[in-house]
């Protein structure tokens, strides 16, 4: 048993030094937001997605300046969206790290449905979350996309009761990223 | 004690205690399921028994297996079954997938964050209703009805593979993995997780099964390292289980207070016994594959393994085979030595390592005829013969010690031997006798004998049984005389069984005959057996008879014992009765659970000192253990559907029936794993069933149900007495047709009345409208005649007559004529209701004519009407003409002009120009308003009237 263990320790480690430290990146992948209240529907867009995937650990990093969403119904929306709700300037970053769940190789082109296990930081609350994603590999390339809710409450971001027909409590978030391979 | 007797103790007492086993039984999955391999087993809050196996999910009834299949094409390979607080019930599959079974359906669980792609291996919840899941691959999962959470190695969790899950109270869960045992806890939204591995005293990493006892204690069954008891309090394990091989542990199960079993991957089922220490092996069952183990609400312990399938057997009831046939006494010393009495001696039970039994015959008590057994508080064994008198023996020296008739006692032939302190009592054909001893006994000590005879009050001296109660009082079985008691040295006996009488009961007092074996309960209440009478309690000043009627099922009663919870035990050749004294609610166990063909010995019977009871029978000895355990004595009836017209319907929601939808059948089911072939059902639909039906089916049909409201109800009894069972009820309405109900019936009456109602009103309206036209005809009849004869008009009319008699004879012949022209035609038209237009104008001329002759050329009427054949009320437009006089100046500078002609549509006109007297005539205004009430009633058209400054006008419809 435990020489088996030991045959497969080294199999592995081989495998990462030849691989060096390749790991996927991108700086501008697209995060849109949608939130359906029964009065006012807010949709906002950023390419400002910043992240990495590791394909050998498994683990992936993403980081959002929330700043960057665009495309509200008015300008005085995002300002009210920066200043009263996402608190930006005390909050500058949403992000999202942690470990995919299935042990999956991503240098192996493919199309996998994977779930993400990671720490999601909104409004400067971590919530430990599961996201499930579909992620397309190609030679070089990952393009990860998906579709999940984020709970406001959740994430300390308090509203009075009457701005809840203008804000759903629960907004969901589409991200569609295309990470390149890197070495570093 | 010669050497040989010495071997012969050494050879005997290896091991004795745990020999016996339970009877196993096999339930298969049948015909269409042959290739499904169960894999796990699982009881639900209602105690239904689920299995999951490699082809689906099975519900088991005990008879038959209901099969519940996914309805996409995933794997039906079943992993896990659940059914938490909520009563949600969960299915974990091999694929991952997770299902809730609802409404008989499996239907999947969907959520955001996905499911598993690995195998889910287990389910639970913890104290606050979270719900935990395992899985082989991904760790433990964590739902809080929000959202899944994940703990895995990146958490801390020693490994991915997660092997069983168990939640601890208050929240906490345990898991084994490949490197140990792990605590998870989730609180405030934070995961914490405290590991256990060899290092701290784990025999081995890997860890298949966890069992936490009532102490809060975990059993923890491992790989390689057996099984090993963690104390979560002082963080340390212990391992009290005797070193044996059991090769990998894939399950625990446990009845609290008796044994601890154990599912081996390569070694079969072992139980190891709380109370004594001992580990042993199943012995049919060596070679089980087990994965897993499950303890039933009824006692039964059931097996799932990949060899031997689903089997069970009633944990109660254990047996240890021989080949004696005929046991006439048992007795299971305080040394957990058992020992039985034959007509050929005594026997020693023994069993080797392997479990394997055997009776010795013990040799220096060969051959005595040996009917009763009795150990005393010096750890003697006293043999009671038949015709051989008594032996006293101590099974660790070998001594024996011989008392006969020659050395004190009155008869040789003993039935039964009882015992207290220093005292013990023997019934004998010869009467009863008090034996007083010492410790010196076996060696020849002093014994004082106080005999008990029918000269002391005894029912006869043939004595079948001495019982000592724990008041310290004897009770003796006579044969025939009832029962006698020796209290404070007086014997009183009582040969008739008085029942307490009740009013409205008139249960006749009972003649005891001979009464064969006694037994007290835990509330100091005597219970005896008869002959052929059933059996009666005592309490001191009545009987309380028990027969077939109270569910006794054989009279042939041959010995009865209170177990360690106080519930009498009855054996007959039929089985044996389980008697709770304080309910009377009987179980029966039989073939079942092993017990069969017994033909048992008068009190071939004891109750040991944990309270087992111990049954002699023939070719077997058969160990009662009273579980701890609280069970379920009464079969669970559920109703799993209604049909109508045999088409199954959602009963759950649905309970009213149109009146077409009257032919139902109600099929219901009473779970008793026990004996499932026993139960019997009894149901009645009430609103059509005078009274119970009793039935073995599993269905009840009403075809042609009348409409109204109905409660089937359904019970099942697993022993014929239905008084306590619980009962199952379904309420339902079937409507009555349309036609029938009240509210249709109620608008159609109401319709009727109401038509009725409106018929008879519209007649009554009609008649009045007839009498009130009537009435004004005769009303303008009147008003007309004094018009005409009004002296004002006549006094005029003779004023003109004689102007014009000077002036010109002629013409006044001419107005005489006119003026009686007019008279006439007033009497001849004024009981006509209508007239032709061309009569009024006829009569209004002559009016007319009368007028111009008295104000000259200041009157003028002008009739313009064609001559159509039309109809007009009479003295219409003469009435009309003698208004216009009436109210208006006629002078020769203002001159009165009334026109007659055709007005608009269907009207004739008379108009005239308004000149208003100054003194204004004295009006009724009756002609007018007669006129147009005699216009209405006539239903025709309005009669209308226009005023200007200038004119004046009346429309009068036309009558076609």
């Amino acid at each position: 048993m435990k020489s088996y263990l030991t045959i497969y320790c080294l199999i592995i480690s081989c495998s990462l030094l030849a691989q060096g430290a390749a790991k996927y990146y991108t700086e501008n992948g697209t995060v849109a937001f949608s939130s359906e209240a029964s009065l006012e529907i807010i949709k906002a867009t950023s390419n400002k997605l910043v992240g990495t995937i590791d394909p050998v650990k498994n683990t992936f990093t993403f980081n959002l300046e929330i700043i960057s969403f665009d495309g509200f119904n008015s300008p005085m929306q995002k300002v009210h969206f920066n200043e009263n709700y996402m608190e930006t300037e005390r909050f500058q970053a949403a992000s999202f790290s942690g470990r995919i769940i299935e042990k999956v190789d991503l240098n192996k082109p493919g199309v996998y449905s994977l779930r993400a296990k990671g720490k999601l930081n909104v409004h400067g609350v971590k919530q430990e979350r599961i996201i499930k994603c579909t992620v397309k590999v190609e030679e070089g390339k990952i393009r990860a996309q998906t579709k999940f809710s984020i709970l406001l409450d959740e994430h300390g971001i308090q509203l009075p009761k009457i701005i809840k027909q203008k804000i759903a409590e629960e907004v969901i978030v589409q991200v569609d990223a295309e990470l390149e391979k890197q070495q570093m | 004690m010669n050497g040989l007797g010495k071997i012969w103790l050494l050879v005997f007492w290896v091991v004795a205690a745990n020999a016996q086993k339970p009877f196993f039984k096999i339930h298969e999955l049948g015909e269409p399921f042959q290739k499904a391999i169960p894999e796990i087993i699982y009881e639900d809050n209602n105690s239904a028994l689920w299995v999951g196996t490699t082809e689906g999910l099975f519900l088991y009834d005990g008879i038959e297996y209901r099969p519940y299949l996914k309805e996409d094409s995933t794997s039906n390979h079943v992993r896990s079954i659940f059914r938490d607080s909520k009563d949600r019930f969960w299915v974990g599959y091999e694929d991952g997938t997770i299902c809730h079974l609802a409404r008989h359906r499996l239907v999947r669980w969907s959520i955001e964050e996905g499911s598993p792609k690995v195998p889910v291996n287990g389910f639970t919840e913890d104290a606050k209703g979270n719900i935990w899941i395992s899985t082989y691959g991904e760790g433990v999962y964590f739902y809080d009805e929000k959202r899944l959470y994940n703990f895995n190695t990146d958490d801390g969790l020693l490994g991915d593979d997660i092997y069983v899950m168990q939640a601890a109270m208050p929240d906490q869960i345990w898991v084994g993995t490949d490197r140990g045992i792990s605590k998870c806890t989730f609180s405030n939204n934070r995961k914490s997780i405290e590991n256990y591995t060899s290092q701290n005293g784990l025999p081995d990493d890997i860890v298949k099964a966890i069992l936490i006892n009532k102490e809060g204690q975990l059993w923890v069954g491992t790989y390689d390292g057996g099984v090993a008891l963690f104390d979560p309090a002082k963080k340390t394990f212990s391992r009290p289980l005797p070193d044996r091989h059991l090769g990998i542990v894939n399950c625990l199960e446990i009845f609290e207070g008796t044994d601890l079993w154990i599912g081996t991957q390569d070694n079969g089922l072992w139980r190891y016994s709380l109370a004594q220490g001992d580990l042993s092996p199943l012995p049919s069952l060596e070679n089980a594959k087990v994965t897993d183990l499950l303890r039933d609400i009824e006692g039964n312990i059931w097996m799932v393994s990949s060899t031997h399938g689903i089997c069970s057997a009633n944990r109660q009831f254990e047996f240890i085979p021989t080949d004696i046939e005929n046991v006439q006494s048992v007795l299971a010393d305080s040394k957990n030595r058992l020992w039985i009495g034959t007509p050929n001696g005594l026997f020693a039970h023994s069993a080797d390592r392997s479990g394997a039994n055997s009776f010795q015959q013990y040799g220096p008590l060969a051959n005595l005829n040996t009917t009763s057994l009795y150990e005393d508080v010096f750890g003697n064994i006293w043999i009671g013969t038949f015709g051989d008198g008594l032996y006293i023996f101590q099974p660790n020296t070998g001594a024996v010690r011989h008392l006969h008739t020659s050395n004190g006692l009155e008869d040789g032939n003993i039935l039964s031997i009882d015992g207290i302190d220093d005292r013990v009592w023997i019934a004998t054909l010869g009467g009863a006798m008090e034996i007083t001893y010492d410790q010196q006994v076996i060696q020849n000590g002093d014994l004082g004998f106080r005999s008990i005879s029918r000269r002391d009050n005894l029912g006869t001296n043939f004595i079948y049984k001495v019982f000592i109660d724990s008041k310290g009082r004897a009770w003796f079985g006579t044969d025939g005389k009832g029962i006698s008691v020796l209290e404070n040295g007086v014997v009183k006996n009582y040969p008739v069984a008085k029942h307490e009488h009740q009013e409205g009961k008139s249960d006749e007092d009972y003649q005891l005959h001979a009464v064969y074996s006694i037994t007290e309960d835990k509330k100091g209440g005597i219970w005896l057996s008869t002959d052929n009478a059933g059996i009666f309690e005592f309490d001191g000043d009545h009987f309380t008879h028990l027969t077939v009627k109270e569910g006794i099922r054989d009279l042939e009663i041959t010995s009865l014992a209170t177990d360690a919870n106080g519930q009498i035990i009855i054996v007959h050749p039929t089985g044996l009765d389980v008697l709770t004294p304080s309910s009377k609610h009987l179980i029966y166990y039989d073939d079942e659970v092993g017990v069969h063909d017994l033909d048992p010995n008068l009190n071939a019977v004891c109750t040991d000192r944990f309270g087992n009871v111990w049954i002699g029978g023939k070719n077997k000895i058969i160990k009662y253990t009273a579980l701890k355990e609280d069970l379920e004595i009464h079969p669970r009836t559920f109703l799993n559907n209604v049909s109508v017209f045999l088409e199954p319907i959602d009963f759950e929601e649905t309970t009213v029936f149109s009146h077409q939808q009257n032919n139902l059948v109600f099929g219901y089911l009473g779970i008793w794993y026990t004996d499932p072939q026993i139960v019997k059902y009894r149901y009645q639909l009430t609103g059509y069933d005078l009274d119970w039906i009793e039935s073995k089916d599993r269905q009840a049909t009403y075809s042609n149900l009348p409409s109204g409201k109905y409660t089937f109800q359904v019970t099942s009894t697993e022993n014929d007495a239905w008084a306590d069972e619980p009962i199952v009820t379904y309420s339902f309405e079937v409507l009555p047709p349309i036609w029938m109900r009240w509210w249709l019936i109620a608008i159609v009456l109401g319709a009727i009345v109401g038509l009725f109602y409106l018929y008879q009103k519209n007649r009554d309206r009609r008649i009045q409208l007839v009498n009130l036209l009537e009435k004004d005809k005769v009303e303008s009849q009147l008003a007309a005649l004094k018009a005409q004869i009004n002296p004002h008009f006549l006094f005029n009319s003779f004023n003109t007559l004689v102007s014009v008699i000077e002036e010109s004879p002629q013409l006044a012949v001419e107005y005489v004529e006119n003026l009686s022209d007019f008279y006439r035609k007033i009497m001849q038209l004024r009981d006509k209701e209508i007239i032709s237009i061309q009569e009024e104008i006829e009569l209004v001329k002559n009016y007319a004519f009368l007028l111009e002759k008295r104000y000259g050329k200041n009157f003028k009427l002008h009739v313009n009407l064609n001559g159509q054949q039309t109809y007009i009320v009479p003295f219409t437009l003469q009435l009309l003409v003698e208004n216009a006089v009436k109210h208006n100046i006629i002078s020769k500078s203002k001159p009165l002009k009334v026109d007659i002609e055709m007005g608009e549509e269907g009207y004739i006109m008379v108009k005239n120009n308004i000149q208003p007297k100054l003194t204004k005539e004295k009006s009724t205004n009756f002609g007018l308003q007669s006129l147009s009430q005699r216009y209405k009633l006539l239903g025709n058209k309005k009669v209308k009237v226009e005023e200007s400054a200038t004119f004046f006008k009346v429309s009068i419809p036309i009558i076609e």
